[in-house]
């Protein structure tokens, strides 16, 4: 059977093909390269696809100027096809036009080919997102595991000092859950992590005080972290003596600071980081033994200088050169009496064993009382002593022998230093939760560049040791340690020559360190 | 009036020849031990009117001592002052406890303001309060 399709069926199947379709005859150069090709006939579609108008019997290079150049590839295939017949079918992007296009080329006869194509720009534009797309993936994944591997490394690195550091550390969560036990808290409690993380901290932390009662949970400073409602951070330092129960019953005493974790003004948290200070206590006990002893055996024989003088004097009949040399002796015994005493007393303010016992006591009295003391050395130096300024009682609640020692010394400093027919002022007033009392004198004053340092231990400023020799520079250093005990401050102001005022604040309320009590230092 | 007895228990040398000595020139007659032991059997043998305690000594105590005296029947009614040297809270609190009359701070008393409290504690003795004076 043969089929009989006329040129009209021909050239309509031809015009209605989706394809493009164009018929063309190859140009070749001198050397026999492909050059340029003539589009014989081209279908409806072609110029849909393409966008040129009117080809037929054109070359391609006035069709699409600068062709050669972004397509030398098309003159490759197609002079190839044409030459050896062999079909083609290829993707190429054709930068004049701006399109993509499918191409499939076959030849009819030689030198001649016919390509059928089709514009994929679109799916081109659709496989190009997907493939940014996919870039972008990968981006991303390559950022997170860089990001997990800071992070891993972070942890890794806060997992080192954690375990690092000689201080047991037990971080819980809002309902008090152990979150974390470093490895110094499980050797020094007794405990392994598995049976630590997750537990109540009071299933594992048994505290109890110095007499052996177990402290309630309630009362403690994690407690008292978690229910922190102010958005500072407040730190609890144990200041008294408490101590931690290990797995096995066995205890040891020790100091610790808690901090409440905040996040965003929420707490969401606590950090315990505690210590284990038996060596610490040993060594506290060993010294104020040592101390008290050295004092016993020196004060003893010294008492015994003291009395003799005093029955020689009483009972020798002696010349008036005889009395004038046990005089010296006795001015000296005096002076090693006192220096012994303030030793004693820098050795007990540095001793972290001195307990702070604190009791209501009005300060009126006892500056009255210090001030009859010193009115012996006041006549002597003809100097007046006047309590100007006080309200009628001030009861503070404090410990009488530091406060003392504060007012002690800054009183006789304030007399010995004040030169004949001088004036030295005491006063006292109540501010807001705290005392306030000043020492004026209008005696020689400190030296500008001395004052940093005057509240040194042993620190002397020089006019001061021309005035009196025999000075110890403890007196202020006790002064200011005994302050800081007391949770309160000292400074002062002074002109050389013309006089100096001390300030000492201290608080109504002092810590009392021989209580169970806590103290709270300053937000952070 | 008898002569008042006191035992003087110290055992710094120095410090118990000199309050002797005073003591003795005040009128009192005085028995020295340098130890507790030595003190503790003293006292018993003595029965003296007053005991002058040093706390820090070798062989018994201060504290020891007046434990012993005060579990005693025989000696627990004799007065017992207590020789402090630096006038420590602590012991004058636990002496106290422990049943002493007073104390006395060596270290920041002169010797004759110490004979004068001694003086002064058997006149308040011979006359407790709420006794009306003897015509």
């Amino acid at each position: 059977m043969k089929l009989g399709l006329s040129e009209i069926d021909y050239r309509s199947l031809f015009d209605n093909m989706i394809d493009g379709l164009a018929y063309c005859k190859m140009i070749f150069d001198a050397d026999g390269l492909p050059a340029d090709f003539i589009y014989i006939t081209v279908n409806e579609n072609f110029e849909k696809l393409t966008g040129l108008k009117e080809a037929e019997g054109k070359k391609v290079t006035e069709l699409i100027p600068g062709i050669r150049a972004s397509n030398s590839e098309l003159f490759e295939i197609y002079g190839k096809v044409s030459l050896t017949g062999k079909p083609e079918k290829f993707e190429t992007y054709v930068q004049p036009l701006g399109r993509w296009f499918s191409i499939s080329v076959y030849s009819p006869k030689k030198n001649f080919f016919v390509a059928v194509f089709q514009n994929i720009t679109d799916r081109k534009e659709i496989e190009k997102d997907l493939e940014s797309a996919k870039t972008a993936a990968r981006n991303v994944l390559k950022d997170l595991e860089i990001e997990k591997k800071k992070i891993a490394e972070t942890s890794a690195k806060e997992e080192a000092i954690l375990a690092g550091i000689a201080d047991g550390c037990i971080a819980v969560n809002e309902k008090g859950e152990i979150i974390l036990i470093n490895q110094t808290a499980q050797k020094m409690l007794g405990y392994t992590q598995e049976e630590s993380i997750g537990k109540l901290w009071h299933e594992i932390l048994h505290r109890e005080d110095e007499s052996g009662n177990p402290i309630s949970p309630e009362k403690g400073a994690i407690r008292a972290a978690l229910s922190t409602t102010t958005t500072t951070t407040t730190t609890t330092t144990t200041t008294t003596s408490s101590f931690y129960l290990r797995k096995d019953r066995t205890k040891f005493p020790i100091s610790r600071t808690v901090s409440p974790i905040i996040l965003e003004g929420k707490v969401i948290g606590a950090v315990n980081i505690f210590r284990d200070i038996t060596r610490e206590k040993e060594i506290d006990r060993e010294k104020s033994e040592f101390v008290s002893l050295a004092s016993h055996q020196l004060r003893t024989p010294l008492t015994g200088i003291e009395w003799t003088i005093e029955l020689f004097s009483k009972k020798e009949k002696l010349t008036e050169e005889g009395r004038k040399y046990l005089d010296y002796i006795h001015y000296s015994a005096v002076r090693l009496s006192n220096l012994i005493k303030l030793l004693l007393n820098v050795s007990r303010i540095e001793s972290s064993s001195m307990s702070v016992v604190s009791k209501p006591l009005d300060l009126v009295e006892l500056i009255n009382e210090n001030m009859r003391e010193h009115q012996a050395l006041c006549d002597r130096g003809k100097i007046s002593f006047i309590f100007s300024k006080h309200p009628q009682k001030l009861i503070a609640t404090t410990d009488k022998n530091l406060i003392g020692y504060i007012i002690q010394n800054l009183v006789s400093n304030a007399i010995n230093y004040t030169p004949t027919g001088g004036k030295v002022e005491m006063l006292l007033e109540e501010k807001k939760d705290s005392l306030q009392f000043r020492v004026q004198d209008t005696g020689i004053g400190i030296p500008k560049k001395e004052q940093e340092h005057i509240f040194k231990k042993f620190a002397r400023a020089s006019n001061a040791s021309i005035v009196k020799p025999d000075g110890t520079g403890l007196g202020l250093y006790i002064a200011s340690e005994a302050a800081k005990l007391l949770g309160g401050k000292i400074w002062f102001e002074s002109d050389e020559g013309k006089g100096s005022t001390f300030f000492v604040q201290l608080p109504l309320m002092s810590p009392d360190r021989a209580g169970n009590k806590e103290l709270v230092l300053e937000p952070k | 009036m008898s002569v008042q007895k006191i035992v003087l228990v110290e055992d710094d040398e120095v410090l118990s020849k000199v309050m002797y000595t005073e003591l003795t020139d005040a009128g009192f007659e005085v028995s020295q031990a340098f130890d507790g032991e030595a003190g503790l059997e003293l006292i018993r043998s003595k029965r003296p009117d007053l005991v002058l305690l040093d706390l820090i000594m070798p062989k018994k105590g201060g504290f020891e001592v007046l434990g012993e005296l005060k579990k005693d029947p025989s000696t627990k009614d004799i007065p017992v002052i207590l020789l402090t040297l630096l006038g420590e809270d602590e012991d004058i609190k636990k002496g106290l406890r422990l049943g002493a009359n007073d104390y006395l701070v060596k270290s920041s008393h002169a010797v004759a303001e110490i004979i004068e409290k001694i003086k002064t504690f058997f006149s308040k003795e011979s006359h407790p309060e709420g006794d009306q004076p003897k015509i």
